[in-house]
């Protein structure tokens, strides 16, 4: 008789511990993958900071480059086509059309942008004037911003998917159906080649 | 190795330093009791010789009331000492900063190098995923530094001496604060101040022996065993914080490699943080606020002249980051 309970309280002490374990990765897991979601979302807190941004430069910059007309014409439109791109993909995330409508908007953008920054640089009244002065530092520090959050998500990303995939915790992952997460890849040639903002 | 491979190893050296701390106060405790041991029997026994005559025992090794003793009153004594050090030193980020003569950075300043400084930090939060911490500016040092304090990423606060933002580029500022936020998100401030805490309470135990060394009690007849007990804890107290701080230097030096390799993880350009180590090197990054060697430890360069224990081999850092020094074009062919 007492053998039994010594046996059943062995048994119920290995399944307690077992499934502290298991509790364990799993509330991991969960941890892990609130945290990839949420440096996603980072990513267009800064891509929405820029088309705030750009407005602004654009009015600064007009009073001095009144013969560039073209150019900040340019980055006006682009802005205002990244910007609706971005309120689609926001509407239908799981559209993989809007997303990739996005990323090229996204494209122009950089690539109008980085043609005004050149411009800019043959005015050196423009860049002397304090609130172009300021406004390229935001503007720097946005594009960093953008690619930090990218960064940043890509980092999670791959804690996230390292966790899922070692052994133990792919079981356990298996079990409670935790996907993998994506990477964020430039796969667009326009997109790699950087906004070239240099101020000496 | 790249930094990933490089923060492991730091943090798993960081492991088996703070083991051997364990271990260092663990020895303490059984010394304090050998030494309980000998000198309590010893005086007993020479007490009973003395008023029965009788042969002196053979000297058991295990007295369960000695070693209670001796382990309850050493751990007491290092506690304490412990808790009334960290709660000293627990001010939160901004207390650290303003006892240095930090000036806080309002978020809307108009100033363009603090704008400048804002976004760098602001940036590298995004990166390492920590909360933005207040950030100061240290106005009257000359040097080139930079320390993180605060316990938890919530009180946390990062400052600057004035050189960081005027002769450094916007890179190797921010390989800087890369530097520091990997303070911050290792809890780097809260292991250093239990690390003192546990030190001072060594050195209470030193000077308790100190205390017992100079009491006599009224008979010089009697064997008092007080004195004794007080060389041999101040002996073994002082040893002890001797060791403890070579420990705790190595910690040390194992999270500043930590915190650089964190810092090349994201910004991804190692160039920035050994620049900035480069002028550092030239510009010198002495602190001359009289609370600095307090805070010694927490800074990005050396803040006091003390090489023996320096906490940031430079040489060697440059190496961490990865960037040959032929390419940052020191002299020194050797590291």
């Amino acid at each position: 008789m007492i053998a039994l309970l010594i046996f059943l309280a062995v048994i119920v002490v290995l399944i307690l511990i077992v499934g502290g374990f298991v509790a364990g990765i799993y509330n991991k897991l969960v941890t892990m993958r609130n945290r990839y979601k949420n440096a996603y979302a980072q990513i267009d807190v800064q891509l929405k900071r820029r088309y705030d941004l750009i407005p602004n430069l654009v009015e600064t910059a007009k009073g001095y480059m009144a013969h560039e007309r073209g150019t900040l014409e340019a980055v006006t439109a682009a802005r205002n086509i990244a910007y609706a791109a971005s309120k689609a993909a926001a509407a239908n995330p799981g559209d993989s059309s809007a997303v990739k409508g996005l990323a090229t908007a996204e494209a122009g953008l950089g690539g109008a942008l980085s043609r005004l920054m050149m411009v800019s640089e043959q005015y050196p009244d423009l860049k002397a004037n304090q609130n172009m002065m300021q406004l390229t530092e935001e503007l720097t520090s946005t594009e960093n911003k953008i690619s930090f959050a990218r960064q940043a998500y890509n980092d999670s990303v791959m804690t996230y998917n390292t966790d899922r995939e070692v052994f133990p915790s792919n079981l356990i992952a298996g079990m409670f159906n935790f996907g993998a997460a994506e990477l964020f890849v430039v796969d667009k040639p326009e997109e790699k080649v950087a906004p070239k903002v240099s101020f000496s | 190795m790249d930094f990933f491979a490089r923060q492991d190893q730091a943090r798993k050296k960081t492991k088996l330093l703070v083991f051997y701390f364990v271990v260092a106060v663990i020895l303490i405790i059984a010394l304090n009791y050998a030494v309980g041991l000998v000198i309590l029997t010893g005086a007993q026994s020479s007490q009973r010789q003395r008023d029965r005559y009788e042969p002196a025992p053979p000297l058991a090794l295990w007295d369960p009331q000695i070693f209670l003793g001796a382990s309850v009153i050493t751990l007491a004594i290092v506690f304490i000492g412990s808790a009334f050090k960290i709660s000293q030193l627990n001010g939160g980020g901004s207390v650290v900063a303003e006892s240095m003569g930090g000036r806080p950075v309002s978020s809307n300043t108009t100033n363009q190098d603090e704008r400048k400084l804002l976004n760098v930090v602001e940036e590298m939060s995004i990166a390492s995923g920590v909360p933005m911490p207040k950030v100061y500016v240290l106005d009257n040092e000359e040097g080139i530094n930079a320390f993180a304090a605060g316990h938890t990423t919530g009180d946390a606060a990062v400052g600057v001496t004035r050189s960081c933002i005027t002769k450094l580029s916007r890179d190797e500022l921010q390989g800087v604060i890369g530097h520091e936020f990997s303070h911050i998100l290792n809890g780097d401030m809260r292991l250093n101040i239990q690390l003192m805490g546990v030190l001072f309470g060594i050195l209470c135990l030193a000077t308790v022996g100190r205390i017992l060394l100079y009491m006599r009690s009224g008979s010089s007849r009697d064997k008092n065993p007080l004195p004794l007990i007080g060389i041999a804890l101040l002996i073994i107290g002082s040893v002890g914080v001797f060791f403890g701080r070579l420990i705790q230097a190595a910690i040390s030096r194992q999270r500043e490699f930590l915190a650089d390799a964190s810092s090349v993880q994201f910004t991804r350009n190692p160039a920035g943080l050994s620049g900035a180590l480069q002028k550092i090197g030239g510009y010198g990054s002495k602190m001359d606020s009289p609370n600095a060697p307090d805070a010694g430890h927490m800074f990005f360069g050396n803040a006091i002249s003390n090489s023996f224990l320096d906490a940031w081999p430079r040489i060697r850092r440059s190496k961490t980051a990865s960037v040959p020094l032929t390419q940052l074009g020191t002299g020194s062919s050797n590291a």
